[in-house]
């Protein structure tokens, strides 16, 4: 009995990924579905929305340069000039607060990035290997997590001076840890998964798995965590600014007014008054918008009242 | 021992789904007579679950009894308030065992915590403020070593994590029987267990029954077991009962044409080497039911009366009720 | 039990070992000559100098780690550079107010989240649940500094009716307590949102499981279900997340103590930062972080508590 030749045709890369190009933008138009289908999405998103346009579009949106002063004009309460009033130096509020989106969001948007990026292949890669690899991650991750962060960023800030770019890495710092645990903590319930052991033994390498196959299964829970993380780095950025540890003067930041506002709080409410609705509203949003990432992104989240 | 000790007449239950609202229960009539073990049997699915529920009121946030009676010994459960019920009728006239022991129990209470509390939902007059605990906690021992747990005084301590599925739905069957019910109502459960431990907890279940004179009414999806357990059985599918005979009469002599197909899909009907029997399409979802009779799609014998009309429960024979238009002749 | 408690009490050394080695690296890790950085640029080569030897920074770097350590353990954890009081002192006098208003609010928001939680999970679907839920959400979007603004805008300000600054005279409980109830509120807020919203949603859950089905076909009342039953279960995420909760309440701590002006390690700690105070930085941060691991040892026990199957993992 002759045996037959048997040519293994194997797809090329470019099919394959095309095929499951299809899939994921499925997959993607239904989370975004799910994800319009929630008031709460909606409206957080929309919020979002707001602020992000404030930040990109400040210098055409802003009706006054945030540092343009008028001491004859102080303290003025809203008027239709200046829709919110003026501070104690006459700079029109309004523009500060869409001036300071900006700051909000490059803060944000920053840290979180950064934490990610790094956070997410320490996890992942300390989780596949196992061993004194784990042990060390684990253990990096647990010390930075011992520390309230408060402490470890006002004591970071203190120690490299405050500035723009040192937030956002003090930020990243303090958050990296969480990120690398959702990370190792997925990858270790996805590494014994069969399809891993097929895949191992179909000869991938560990570059290979860890690309293809593990990625996709985190991103969902890094996703949601970097939702949430949204509103506490904008929130951390105008706490550093509040104590002086942030953007520095005359930079407008919403942590900056509130303090200014703070300082003369006795004379007028307005200056903290607006700062602090903006900044709930933002916060707001924020958690608005990832609470309904979570809901959309996965599969099993239901009302429950099914 | 012929008395009627329950009656469901034109039961009827709305679930409010995502897709909208469907009927669970279809004007369910039937009746459970003192000392007998009814069985109810059907697909997953068919709303059996939900009469059990029905019966005792459990029924989820989404689900309503929009009309029918359920009468215990002439009372209509229906008009009773909660606090009658807790007090009168739940683990005490009536109490129910379900399917999943692995879920029965809350987790982070003892075996002993969760026993002793029921038992002081309804008998604390019995005893003494003085040696109350002490007394409870005795109690709750016997019942164990009763259903047959090993070690009861110390099991009392552990929590239901470390107990296996068979000995969980022991413990359930002693708190059930704890306070001498005129009605359990079994809702498969041996579905989830091995079959050695299920012979084992059907032969705990049969003598705790003979021994207290409850009914039963016994919810399975397994067709040999209610033969062995059943004195009638009742046959339900999407909502409504088809089929309603003492045990024999139904299997030697099906009359629905559901019961036929569901008797001929059992293996061992069919001569060796013939294909399994199967029945073509499948089961409406709650919200997509036919008009008329709701098995019609399915039926070999489907006439034009039966997409108009449902059939109703009709005896045809003594001890033997069918719907169908096909048998009414 | 005892073995789990053992267990973890023993896992938390080396994280100990690694702050401990972070804090003594700090004054390394300064730009610029620790000493002169401290001094402020006004200071002479002699200034310096005593500087550098009071806190041994002329001698090894072991050397030195060795007298800090021993220092440690023996409570000493060096001088203030600006005040030359000794930093323990500075702290033990600081540390009860701090701790009294981080378990106070934490006390106040577990207690009011767990209730309005509770509540808002029984009659779900209602009013009362909606209205639990808005507002825990727009409480969960107040920053710690903000609410502490407003609260003072409104009833120290505007109404007069809480004292501004301060904690109150010592010794007078009833003056302390007046000082206390502004920053405590300012500070569970955003906590108690938090928790409100969890142990509704937990229980929520519970209600759906099985055994509360089973334990109702028992007849069970519905206060017991409420009360015992299922709140068990409701709060034991409600103690998992205490660890994350105190971190978060020292951390808020720092701020309202700030703004309220109040004493306290956050204004200790905060006021060392911008005079460039090392020893007392050090000190304080050792002490924070001590309070934190403490409290997640605490909370992971009690969790442990709760929850039986953790146990035996």
């Amino acid at each position: 009995m002759t045996q037959e030749k048997v040519s293994l045709k194997l797809p090329r890369r470019w099919d394959s990924y095309k095929r499951k190009s299809h899939l994921r933008i499925k997959k993607i138009a239904q989370i975004i579905r799910a994800f319009r289908r929630q008031p709460r999405g909606v409206i957080g998103a929309s919020i979002i929305a707001v602020i992000f346009v404030c930040a990109l579009f400040s210098p055409w949106i802003a009706p006054f340069d945030p540092n343009e002063q008028d001491i004859a004009n102080r303290f003025a309460g809203s008027s239709p000039e200046h829709l919110l009033g003026t501070d104690y130096i006459g700079r029109d509020i309004l523009s500060r607060l869409i001036y300071g989106a900006r700051v909000a969001a490059v803060v944000s948007i920053g840290s979180i990035g950064i934490a990610v990026l790094v956070g997410v292949p320490l996890g992942a890669v300390a989780a596949y290997n196992g061993g004194a690899v784990d042990y060390i991650v684990i253990l990096i991750f647990d010390v930075i997590r011992s520390f309230p962060s408060v402490i470890m960023i006002l004591v970071l800030a203190a120690i490299f001076g405050p500035s723009l770019l040192n937030i956002i890495l003090i930020l990243a710092f303090t958050s990296f840890p969480a990120y690398g645990r959702v990370a190792r903590a997925q990858t270790l319930s996805v590494k014994e998964e069969e399809y891993i052991i097929g895949a191992r033994s179909l000869g991938a390498t560990t570059g290979r798995i860890l690309l293809s196959h593990i990625t996709p299964n985190i991103l969902s829970p890094i996703i949601v965590l970097a939702g949430m993380d949204l509103a506490v780095m904008i929130m951390w950025e105008s706490a550093l600014s509040f104590l002086g540890l942030g953007v520095q003067p005359p930079t407008a930041s919403w942590g900056i007014m509130l303090k200014q506002g703070y300082t003369y709080i006795e004379t007028a409410p307005l200056m903290i008054i607006w700062p602090a609705i903006v900044l709930i509203t933002t916060m707001l949003g924020c958690s608005l918008f990832a609470e309904a990432l979570r809901v959309a992104l996965n599969p099993m989240e239901r009302e429950p009242d099914e | 021992m012929n008395e009627r000790l329950l009656r469901v007449s034109d039961l009827t239950v709305e679930y409010s789904t995502r897709k909208g609202i469907g009927l669970a229960l279809d004007n369910v009539n039937l009746d459970i007579r003192e000392g007998e073990v009814l069985g109810l049997v059907g697909e997953s699915g068919c709303g059996k679950t939900t009469l059990g529920l029905s019966i005792m009121k459990l029924l989820p946030r989404f689900g309503k009894i929009v009309k029918g009676e359920i009468l215990l010994k002439g009372r209509n459960l229906l008009d009773l308030p909660e606090r009658i019920m807790n007090k009168e009728i739940r683990g005490r006239e009536i109490a129910m065992i379900i399917q999943d022991p692995m879920h029965a129990l809350n987790p982070v209470f003892t075996i002993r915590t969760q026993i002793t509390d029921v038992l002081r939902f309804h008998k604390d007059r019995r005893f003494d403020p003085h040696g109350k605990q002490v007394q409870l906690k005795s109690e709750a021992a016997k019942m164990l070593e009763e259903v047959g747990i090993a070690d009861p005084a110390e099991r009392l301590t552990d929590y239901p994590f470390q107990f296996s599925g068979g000995m969980i739905q022991r413990v359930m069957v002693a708190m059930a029987f704890s306070c001498n019910p005129s009605l359990l109502i079994a809702d498969e459960p041996t579905t989830a267990l091995d079959v050695t431990i299920e012979a084992q907890i059907l032969e705990l279940l049969k003598s705790l029954v003979k021994r207290n004179g409850a009914s039963v009414l016994y919810i399975s999806h397994d067709l040999g077991v209610i033969s062995e357990i059943s004195d009638r059985v009742a046959v339900m599918y999407a909502g409504n009962i088809v089929e309603y005979a003492d045990t024999a009469l139904l299997f030697e002599n099906p009359q629905h044409p559901y019961t036929e197909a569901l008797l001929r899909c059992l293996p061992g009907s069919e001569a060796r080497g013939n294909r399994l029997g199967s029945i073509p399409g499948r089961v409406p979802e709650l919200t997509e039911r036919p008009k008329g009779c709701k098995f019609n799609p399915r039926c070999p014998y489907v006439m034009d009366i039966c997409k108009e009309r449902p059939p109703k429960l009709l005896e045809i024979a003594s001890g033997h009720s069918v719907a169908c238009f096909a048998r009414e002749i | 039990m005892l073995k789990y408690f053992f267990k973890r009490g023993l896992g938390i050394i080396p994280t100990l070992l690694c702050v401990l080695l972070f804090l003594f690296s700090l004054i390394y890790l300064l730009p610029g000559d620790p000493a002169s950085v401290m001094l402020g640029p006004r200071a002479t080569p002699a200034m310096v100098a005593a500087l550098n030897k009071s806190l041994g920074l002329d001698q090894p770097v072991y050397v030195r780690l060795w007298h800090y350590i021993w220092g440690i353990l023996h409570g000493d954890l060096g001088e203030s550079v600006w005040s030359g009081h000794s930093v323990s002192s500075l702290i033990t006098s600081a540390l009860p107010y701090t701790i009294v208003l981080t378990l106070s609010s934490m006390g106040l928001a577990a207690f009011l989240g767990i209730i309005l939680g509770v509540l808002a999970a029984i009659n779900a679907k209602t009013i009362v649940d909606h209205l639990v839920t808005v507002l825990s959400l727009i409480a969960v979007s107040i920053p710690d500094f903000v609410a502490a603004c407003l609260l003072l805008l409104i009833f120290a300000v505007r109404f007069r009716f809480f004292p501004v600054i301060g904690g109150g005279a010592a010794g007078n409980i009833a003056d302390q307590i007046r000082h206390l109830i502004l920053p405590v509120i300012a500070l569970a807020l955003g906590w108690l949102g938090y928790i409100a919203r969890l142990v509704r949603d937990t229980t929520l859950e519970v209600l759906d499981m099985d055994y509360i089905k089973v334990i109702r076909s028992f007849g069970a009342p519905r206060r017991y279900i409420a009360y015992k039953y299922a709140l068990k279960n409701a709060i034991i995420p409600v103690v998992a997340t205490i660890g994350l909760g105190v971190g978060k309440l020292l951390g808020g701590a720092v701020f309202v103590e700030l703004i309220f002006n109040r004493p306290g390690i956050g204004k200790v700690i905060t006021d060392a930062v911008f005079a460039r105070d090392l020893p007392v930085v050090q000190g304080g941060v050792l002490i924070a972080a001590l309070l934190f691991i403490l409290a997640n040892l605490v909370a992971d026990l009690s969790y442990a508590y709760f929850d039986p199957r953790i146990r035996y993992e």
